[in-house]
């Protein structure tokens, strides 16, 4: 993916050949991988390991909650209230002309958006926003030597830095996630009804949405809530190279945040699709 | 009383701030569109040739794995979430409309913009930011070597260019990743999924989501510019200069859907 690991020089002295080249090619984003994964899991566990043992700093997650909350508010109102009007228009459009019956447009949407669009694409803006400052936070903080100067104080950088930040994003995620649910679907209300005319008190409709739905959105906003923050991190921490490395460090950390919420996002869809289907409806 | 006179400034100090960086983003913007269209014209024509076929393998080459993984899950994703709609009124044959409708319009364009610009806007950035920071932007000038037409053309021209190729990639990477979920996991073949994509998805929703791909690479490709040659304040300042335009180009990816989907209904 993002996989590009610094090429180690040849060893000397011997000619490579195509088949050795095409065999290095395949297996180096291949171990890449697989060892960025096992570290964020090892990171995750110590994490966890903190959270419970160390000491709850009150100070540096209120911090945290509103460097990631706060101050995230307007840019998700942009983009999620801009989506609810690109969606309800394209939706609407199809509707009229097809059916031409718009009754069912706010249900469907609000399904739609509970299920798919708004912890996903919140989550998504969260890497951008976030993952990228808090990647090159700690990666300055690595470069200029603060992070060394931390475990030299007996302060373990992973309790110190990243479980504040684990936590407030991992709220986070869940407030701003309902809180895009209810802007997307306001922007939505008022282009139906600027643009097809739709009663807004026909547009909201709660009939179509069950716990099921609740469900899914809220543990698709946890599991993002808790990846994004681990991968920011992680690409923070791991920074060599001066500042050129904190530039890289932070492209990493976007695109392996985004991606992996794109790669949660197909394994919790699929497994809410199977459960659906074993649910008795 | 000093204390209090401090306290009693700071939100007109912070406006006022906001003001000042919002009104020097947008004139720098406007600023880098217009020489960048100016470097377009016939008569005033330069840029570096072989900065352009590197910049190309960079941004298209080495994003083509992440947008095809992208599009793969995308369209596995699309398909499952219109199959729950399919499979309460039955209608197989809707699937690949829903799916590959969705697809081409809105959400590829949409995601493979938000990966473009985290991927080749944020490294732009940050190289930009980094030779800014480092002086060598200073340098190039010095030796009477134009920074638009020797670091912007090259990466606008390939920025453009390969988001328009890599949506029209993304594209049929989702819909084949769509095929595969649904005979997989929705038990619907694809050959049914395939017929239905060929026989109700239109030419104007492909064309729709390419030109949308076009403006999304024409904003990231400014934007990125900007933030990085405007970038200061040492390797913390090429952070927030990443930051600042990986915002500015995802607002702008919204903002131009919006508005050209409303255009061209």
């Amino acid at each position: 993916m993002s996989a590009s690991p610094d090429n180690p020089g040849r060893p000397a002295g011997r000619e490579p050949s195509n088949f050795r080249e095409f065999l290095s090619a395949l297996g180096e984003p291949i171990l890449y991988l697989t060892r960025t994964f096992k570290e964020l899991v090892e990171m995750f566990g110590l994490t966890f390991y903190y959270m419970v043992r160390g000491r709850t700093r009150w100070r540096a997650i209120f911090e945290q909650l509103h460097e990631v909350g706060n101050r995230s508010v307007i840019f998700i109102a942009v983009t999620l209230g801009f989506l609810g009007m690109i969606l309800i228009y394209q939706a609407g459009y199809q509707a009229e002309q097809i059916t031409g019956d718009l009754q069912l447009l706010g249900g469907l949407f609000l399904q739609l958006l509970l299920r798919e669009f708004a912890p996903t694409i919140t989550a998504m803006m969260i890497a951008t926003r976030v993952a990228t400052g808090m990647a090159a936070q700690i990666g300055s903080m690595v470069v200029t030597e603060q992070v060394d100067a931390l475990q030299m104080c007996a302060a373990p950088p992973v309790d110190y830095l990243v479980v504040p930040r684990f936590i407030a994003t991992t709220i986070m995620m869940i407030v701003l996630t309902i809180f895009a649910v209810l802007v997307s679907y306001s922007a939505g209300a008022l282009t139906a009804y600027f643009s097809f005319g739709l009663n807004v008190r026909t547009f909201i409709d709660l009939s179509f949405i069950g716990w099921f739905d609740l469900i899914l959105c809220l543990s698709k906003a946890l599991a993002y809530g808790m990846a994004v923050p681990i991968i920011a991190c992680h690409a923070g921490l791991n920074v060599s190279g001066g500042s050129e490395g904190v530039g890289r460090a932070t492209t990493n950390a976007v695109v392996n945040a985004s991606l992996a919420v794109v790669i949660l996002d197909f394994i919790i869809t699929s497994l809410g699709y199977v459960a659906l289907s074993l649910l008795p409806s | 009383m000093h204390r209090l006179a401090t306290t009693l400034q700071a939100p007109f100090h912070w406006l006022g701030q906001t003001a000042m960086s919002w009104s020097f983003n947008a004139g720098g913007l406007a600023l880098l569109t217009f020489q960048v269209l100016r470097n377009l014209l016939p008569w005033r024509w330069q840029f570096d040739g072989p900065e352009t076929w590197r910049n190309l393998y960079r941004v298209g080459v080495k994003s083509f794995p992440i947008v095809v993984v992208t599009a793969i899950l995308v369209g596995a994703i699309m398909v499952i979430q219109s199959g729950l709609y399919i499979e309460q009124y039955g209608a197989y044959g809707l699937l690949g409309w829903g799916a590959g409708y969705s697809i081409l319009r809105e959400v590829g364009p949409i995601l493979i913009g938000l990966m473009f610009s985290g991927r080749v806007g944020a490294n732009n950035t940050a190289e930009l930011g980094t030779m800014k920071v480092t002086d060598q932007v200073d340098a190039l000038r010095a030796l009477a070597i134009d920074p638009i037409g020797y670091l912007v053309m090259p990466r606008f021209i390939a920025m453009i260019l390969m988001m328009f190729l890599l949506v029209v990639i993304g594209n049929f990477t989702a819909l084949i990743g769509g095929a595969i979920t649904s005979q997989v996991l929705l038990d619907v073949n694809m050959v049914l999924f395939f017929q239905s994509v060929i026989a109700y998805v239109l030419l104007d929703d492909l064309l729709h989501g390419l030109i949308k791909a076009v403006a999304f690479g024409f904003a990231i490709a400014i934007i990125s510019c900007h933030f990085g040659l405007s970038t200061s304040g040492g390797a913390v300042g090429v952070g927030r200069a990443v930051n600042a335009s990986v915002v500015g180009s995802a607002i702008a990816i919204f903002v131009l859907d919006y508005a050209i989907t409303f255009a061209s209904l």
